[in-house]
């Protein structure tokens, strides 16, 4: 009888170290597995457990699987200890994802906060595959400090291809760019915004001014989408954990229009 | 039209005993004035259970503690068919909670392999209620004390036996398979199986008037409302955060899935969890939308009748009141909801 919880097999064909808490695991899955952008899987080490990630590669890749890990908990402590060549296991992938068809023909205001740019690095990649087919990509991005931004190299690259401005909480001496919260960078964009999208990962503190600014520059909720952080442990609507109102995050989310939440109290806790 | 037989008493306790040779049996044993599942073993006398008995039906399909993989990679599930089992003396309430139990594993994107295969492997035969404990307040909830639908074969007690109702194909298969304990029920005996029906409802009725428990109908509001009230506070205050509540429940169907390492296999277990868990909705980095007991206290019941009201059309409690019995604060469900109610401006 196929089982729901078993993983597949992955092997770590190599890490990247990104900033000083922060690594990309690259995996090998024993077979190819397809994700929708914005769909998270669960990973987990043999034995000691699983934790849902969001993958931070070209989902038009069907037999490599990246994904960035900030060493945050017991689990991810682990995996950061772990050297190439080592095998995990992969479930999923689990819920929803950005809805790619809706963004076509508009302006994408992508903003994004500390690892949260690694779910939007796969979005990114999956727009710059088709870039023609939306009709302005902006990127917004906010670190606590120059250290802790990731993705350095690839910013600089996007910045060819898209408009992308990015920011530090606290500036170092060598640091020479913005210093602010990454709400200080929302403005001055030529965006309709009353017809544009904007698509919000990274903490929830971040997630959470960062709609309100939306909002008050005249994003309509129903054109924000949030990636909600919940304890997902299932992810499959099974196991309790991940509810808020009346939406399990595992299985009606992780992305949601701000529109479905703004009546849920307390949804940035 | 309804298929009802009649067994005596003893033919009854003849048909369980040879139900045996095919299958695990179980009924309820009394127990200090309560009554406890007990796999039937000859032996036993068959005593009808008037009211419900302690253990939720939940744990004959979802174990407190099992494993879910025999290790993670094994891509089939290596589980030995499990022995068909009867289980005798659920009531309506019982009944009503695999509605939701069924909704969380064997609907949704994926079904549960390990439910899914217990459930198709298990006959439920339920019986009416012919008393009711003080906890007890099904009728709030719109449930009776008597099932009409969602069991296999359903016992009405009467003189000297049992009315045998058929609630499905595999009830009827069961009594077409065993003819000889059972015989047509006489119209006389319905009428009396009807007026022992209105006569326990009217009974409970009373009972549940002086709980002054709000109807179903404004309960989904009422939790709403009350929100930011105190009372969630207030209540949790003697709470000790044992999660009996949620384990006795009978819809509660959270669950934590644990990895650990046996030699070179990685089995994955699945245990039952609690929502009254300090660390139930914590996140690695350490945030935690349920960080104190009185938001956990309150989560339980916008679980049960806001979420569930929303997803499936019916709250999660049936008004079993196993949770004010096992409670050992004396956290009482009915008393939160009736305090809801007042504190909610919505007529009741």
């Amino acid at each position: 009888m196929y089982n729901i919880y078993q993983a597949q097999p992955a092997i770590i064909e190599d890490i990247i170290e990104e900033t000083p808490t922060i690594k990309s695991f690259i995996l090998r899955p024993q077979r190819d597995f397809s994700f929708s952008t914005g769909q998270f899987i669960e990973l987990s080490l043999p034995g000691i457990g699983e934790a849902p990630f969001t993958p931070s590669s070209d989902p038009n890749k069907k037999d490599k699987l990246e994904v960035t890990i900030m060493n945050v908990g017991r689990l991810t402590q682990q995996l950061h200890s772990l050297s190439k060549n080592v095998r995990v296991g992969i479930r999923g992938p689990y819920g929803n994802g950005y809805p790619l068809e809706e963004f076509k023909g508009r302006e994408i205001l992508i903003v994004g906060g500390g690892v949260g740019l690694a779910p939007l690095r796969s979005l990114l990649l999956s727009l710059f595959s088709e870039l023609k087919q939306y009709k302005k990509v902006l990127l917004r991005y906010g670190a606590r400090t120059p250290k802790d931004t990731l993705y350095r190299n690839l910013l600089s690259e996007w910045s060819k291809k898209i408009d992308v401005i990015t920011t530090v909480d606290t500036a170092d001496k060598e640091y020479k760019g913005n210093v602010g919260l990454v709400t200080t960078i929302l403005k001055d964009f030529s965006i309709d915004v009353k017809k544009a999208v904007s698509v919000v990962c990274g903490p929830p503190i971040m997630m959470k001014f960062t709609t309100l600014k939306l909002i008050d520059l005249g994003f309509k909720p129903e054109n924000i989408y949030l990636s909600m952080e919940k304890n997902m442990s299932c992810g499959l609507g099974k196991c309790g954990h991940c509810r808020i109102g009346k939406y399990y995050v595992c299985k009606d989310g992780p992305v949601f229009t701000y529109d479905k939440l703004e009546n849920i109290p307390d949804i940035w806790d | 039209m309804s298929e009802i037989y009649y067994s005596q008493a003893a033919s009854w306790k003849n048909f369980l005993t040879e139900l045996r040779q095919s299958f695990r049996v179980y009924v309820p044993q009394k127990n200090n004035g309560d009554y406890l599942y007990q796999e039937y073993r000859d032996p036993v006398n068959f005593s009808f259970n008037s009211y419900r008995a302690v253990q939720p039906v939940k744990s004959f399909l979802f174990y407190t503690k099992e494993i879910i993989a025999e290790d993670i990679f094994t891509r089939d599930l290596n589980t030995e068919e499990p022995r068909p089992t009867v289980v005798v003396g659920l009531k309506n309430c019982d009944l009503h909670s695999l509605k939701v139990q069924d909704f969380v594993f064997k609907e949704g994107i994926e079904v549960d392999p390990l439910y899914s295969q217990r459930r198709e492997n298990t006959i439920f035969i339920s019986g009416d209620c012919s008393g009711f404990k003080e906890v007890c307040f099904c009728l709030a909830l719109e449930i009776y004390p008597h099932p009409k639908e969602g069991f296999d074969l359903n016992l009405s007690p009467v003189s000297d036996g049992y009315l045998v109702e058929v609630g499905s194909e595999r009830g009827r298969d069961l009594v077409g398979r065993y003819q000889k304990f059972f015989q047509p029920a006489k119209q006389t005996q319905i009428e009396v199986r009807e007026s022992k029906r209105r006569g326990l409802i009217e009974e409970l009725d009373r009972h549940i008037k002086e709980k002054d428990i709000p109807k179903r109908t404004i309960l989904q509001s009422i939790v709403r409302q009350g929100y930011s009230s105190d009372l969630w506070k207030n209540f949790c205050l003697s709470c000790v955060e044992c999660g009996a509540c949620n384990f006795i429940c009978c819809t509660c169907h959270c669950f934590l899935i644990g990895d650990t390492q046996i030699k070179d296999r990685n089995p994955r277990l699945r245990v039952w969890d609690s929502c009254q868990y300090a660390n139930f909705a914590r996140v690695a980095g350490g945030a935690n939308p349920l960080k104190r007991r009185a938001q956990r206290l309150r989560n339980r019941f916008l679980k049960k009748f806001d979420f569930f009201v929303d997803n499936l059309g019916m709250p999660a409690c049936e008004g079993c009141g196993r949770c004010i019995e096992a409670c050992p604060a004396r956290i009482d469900i009915r008393e939160i909801l009736r305090e809801l109610a007042k504190v909610s401006p919505i007529p009741t």
